[in-house]
């Protein structure tokens, strides 16, 4: 497949590429879930004195993805709801070895092999990675069909690939052996904007003979660089097995698991957007309290905080304290406040649009002051075809919307939503201000019922079958 | 300007369920949204929106109809304000009719219907006739399919359509000779009527082979020739039309697919020698046709419509193609002087089985996609 569709948006506030320490914090209020995991089952006691890196609680449907204590400190499991707080952080970074028993045992049961995927869980590296089709964590014991390592995350605003390479080249080469070491034959490719650099040709040189790498280069365009694209684009079948994806954080986590054997715990993240002076990237634990980066970055008053980027994150709740473990970058936008007199009638220098209709076109392009406002009224489709111009997956929004409003589920399975990356773009440029991206993960996840309701039957029927076959031979046996 | 809007919460709950005027819903509504941008955010991802709405794309179209609308007051009179006036009291009443009785909210997908009606019809068209077709267009061609976004054919054509049939002889009674003097027709009222002998417009002459002149090229690009009240222009058309294709609202492939087929297909036909024109050589009649009568306006403004128009690229080619054929054929083979408004309303009929016909190549295409 080639790359079709896809759009920048030039937001302002672009985070600047220096990385910012915070101030040590003295509790981290860590949440029990992120985008992917739910930490149901708690391994701590209330009260009890852990060190940074002990496992908090684990994600039973996850394959046990672990939830790690950050720092020394204190458990404090009831004082706010749906998180693990940690009184008395001590102010340096600590690490837990994991005890030399433990290592023996798994070694004897897994191999030399298994104690890599064993540090790589267990050390939360493994939680950077995704399978590429379903955007799930992948079964850490399982065999890829190929890696993807990509650098790039081109969606405003999120943590910039070039930002955490910084001064980490090394890390991110010997987090690549290392996870070459993981593989057998498996291809790794490696995406990059522009693999003829000098930096790209650096990372060539650095990993030759180590790892067998593949470059592929991609256009700086959101949102290109999303895993099921990339496979797509590798002409990866999801039948070959699963492909995990990981970004550049995932690669130096990879790198400190398994060269210095420590738990990551620290994260680069992003803060930009309008309302944020000083747009930066910083340097945090997970459990970081949001109080804390509110009070040094947003003047804006009435502004609406965003985990993630602009078109994919989720609104972060006043009642989430603290940075959660997949966060990757925080997104500040200004709520819409004031209604615009004639809006439909002004010339529009300053608005940036995928149609010419401002005379911005005319302009440089430039980043823009967005703000939380819908711009416009709900109206039917006017079948204008700026959704399917924009998607990356090659779908058609606007038949998928026309199927939905009818009712026609089983034409929204044919019509491949189930191919939508969830890019938020459709719903972005639609004039008739159709929120396509909600509507598509609700036709997906309905899809996803029927299919495992059907499933079920299926597998209840097959039981049936199985107990009436029996009941009929234990009757000719007795027969006999 | 927060009087005005204080004015309008004033009277919000007057118009909210309860009030007394609860029934008038969405008129209130309309006219708030025509002066205040809605105030609604956005609930998840993606946490902004692009800037532009359904009312900037309709207001693209009326802002690049205005020289049309201009170009119409100087050749054919101030009576064409009258007709705008007529067309837009009687189409809002039933856009806004229907709207109260759906409990839906007025589309802007009206206003340009009411710009681009009068500026087809014959100049001195009785009022009363421009007030049925406009009436008739909205109801028949677009409220009974439910309304903007969802109608078959383009509303302005429908009621073109049904005024040509129903009333030939005032129609074709209703072309005015344009005003040939410097101030144009912006002096008086309506500019004096065409006698029936030489009567009529270019097509028509052509069509009884009246005058074998057929009007100048010239007189055609600038639009000092009969015809409907804005179709004459040519070069006004072509520069209005260009900028609709620059904003993304109109489609260039309907465009082009269109006056291609069109020209590609007569100039076969004169050079096959199944026509024959006054003109000599080939490349003078073709051009001579590509500006005489509606086929640019129509071409620019009508096919080019998104809701009649198929919604996929490909099937825009074949639409355009369709349109631009038939118009040759219905010219230069039928009894009807103008095909353009058949064909459009031809490729209207047609636009969703190309639709249906791409999207199941591509959903077969998709089907061994991953």
């Amino acid at each position: 497949m080639k790359f079709k569709g896809g759009y920048n948006i030039l937001l302002k506030g672009r985070p600047a590429s220096t990385v910012k320490a915070m101030p040590e914090p003295k509790s981290l209020y860590l949440p029990l879930y992120s985008e992917r995991f739910t930490f149901t089952e708690i391994r701590v006691k209330d009260g009890q004195e852990v060190s940074g890196g002990d496992i908090l609680a684990t994600d039973p449907d996850n394959h046990a993805v672990p939830l790690l204590a950050p720092r020394a400190g204190t458990v404090h499991l009831k004082t706010v709801e749906n998180h693990i707080v940690l009184e008395d952080v001590a102010q340096l970074e600590e690490h837990a070895d994991i005890p030399k028993k433990e290592l023996l045992h798994i070694e004897q049961e897994m191999g030399a092999a298994g104690i890599k995927r064993y540090k790589l869980l267990s050390l939360g590296a493994w939680q950077f990675f995704y399978d590429a089709f379903t955007g799930a964590l992948p079964d850490p014991l399982g065999t890829p069909q190929a890696v993807i390592v990509s650098t790039l995350s081109i969606e405003p605003f999120l943590t910039r690939g070039d930002v955490q390479l910084h001064k980490r080249l090394l890390n991110f080469t010997r987090g690549l052996e290392h996870l070459q070491s993981l593989l057998e034959y498996q291809p790794i490719y490696l995406v990059m904007p522009n693999i003829s650099s000098e930096f790209a040709n650096l990372i060539r040189n650095q990993i030759r003979g180590y790892a067998s790498v593949k470059m592929l280069e991609i256009p700086l365009k959101y949102p290109y660089e999303h895993f099921a694209l990339l496979a797509r684009r590798l002409n990866l079948k999801p039948g070959g097995g699963p492909v995990w994806s990981v970004r550049t954080e995932g690669v130096l986590a990879v790198d400190r698991a398994l060269t210095l054997t420590k738990p990551c715990t620290v994260r680069i993240v992003s803060i930009g957007g309008i309302g944020v002076n000083l747009p930066t990237h910083m340097k945090v634990m997970p459990g970081y309290p949001i109080q804390k980066i509110k009070e040094n970055y947003i003047f804006e008053p009435a502004a609406r905080v965003i985990n993630g980027g602009i078109l994919t994150g989720r609104i972060l709740e006043a009642d989430t304290l603290g940075v959660d473990t997949e966060c990757r970058g925080i997104t500040i936008l200004r709520e819409l406040e004031e209604r615009e007199f004639l809006g439909f009638t002004r010339p529009g220098w300053s608005r940036h649009s995928y149609a010419n209709c401002y005379l911005s076109s005319l302009r440089k392009k430039f980043e823009e002051n967005y703000t939380t406002g819908v711009r416009g009224e709900l109206r039917p489709c006017i079948s204008c075809n700026f959704c399917e111009e924009v998607c990356p997956a090659g779908i058609m929004p606007y038949l998928i919307h026309k199927y939905l409003y009818a009712d026609l589920i089983e034409e929204v399975e044919q019509a491949r939503v189930d191919l939508c990356v969830e890019c938020g773009l459709c719903s972005y440029v639609c004039p008739s201000k159709i929120d396509l991206r909600t509507q598509f993960i609700e036709a997906k996840a309905l899809i996803a019922k029927e299919k495992e309701e059907i499933r079920q039957e299926q597998l209840r029927q097959e039981e049936l079958q199985k107990q009436q076959e029996e009941a009929r031979k234990l009757s000719e046996e007795k027969a006999q | 300007m927060k009087w005005l809007l204080k004015i309008i919460d004033a009277t919000r709950p007057a118009f909210e369920e309860g009030g007394k005027l609860q029934i008038f819903h969405p008129v209130f509504e309309a006219l708030e949204h025509v002066f205040f941008a809605p105030s609604t955010r956005t609930i998840g991802a993606p946490h902004i929106r692009d800037p532009l709405d359904v009312k900037r794309v309709m207001s693209m179209v009326i802002i690049s109809a205005m020289p049309c609308v201009l170009a119409a007051l100087y050749f054919f009179g101030l009576r064409f304000i009258a007709m705008i006036v007529v067309t837009y009291a009687a189409g809002l009443a039933v856009e806004a009719t229907f709207s109260i009785v759906r409990k839906e909210s007025i589309n802007e997908g009206f206003f340009v219907t009411g710009i681009l009606f009068p500026l087809i019809l014959p100049p001195n068209l009785p009022l009363w006739m421009v007030a049925l077709g406009v009436a008739f267009g909205v109801f028949i061609g677009k409220e009974l399919f439910g309304g903007t976004g969802r109608n078959i054919f383009n509303p302005a054509l429908v009621g073109r359509c049904f005024l040509s049939l129903a009333y030939p002889k005032t129609m074709a009674a209703s072309w005015v000779e344009p005003s040939h003097e410097l101030t144009g027709g912006l002096l008086t009222w309506v500019s004096p009527s065409l006698d029936a002998v030489s009567g009529a417009t270019p097509l028509a002459m052509a069509k009884r082979a009246v005058d074998p002149e057929m009007g100048s090229i010239a007189h055609q690009l600038m639009g000092s020739v009969s015809g409907s009240a804005g179709e004459t222009s040519a070069i006004l058309i072509i520069f209005c039309g260009t900028f609709l294709l620059f904003t993304r609202v109109a489609s260039w492939r309907t465009v082009v697919s269109m006056l291609g087929s069109f020209v590609i297909l007569t100039a076969a036909l004169i050079i096959g020698g199944a026509v024959d024109y006054p003109i000599s050589g080939v490349f003078g009649p073709v051009i001579w046709h590509l500006f005489a009568g509606g086929l640019l306006f129509g071409a620019f403004y009508m096919a080019t419509d998104p809701v009649t128009s198929p919604t996929t690229n490909a099937g825009k080619w074949f639409y355009g193609i369709t349109i631009g054929s038939t118009t040759v054929l219905i010219r230069n083979f039928t009894g009807y002087v103008e095909g353009v408004t058949f064909a459009i309303l031809l490729g209207n009929i047609v636009a969703p089985i190309l639709d249906e016909i791409v999207v199941g190549i591509r959903i077969r295409r998709l089907r061994n996609e991953g």
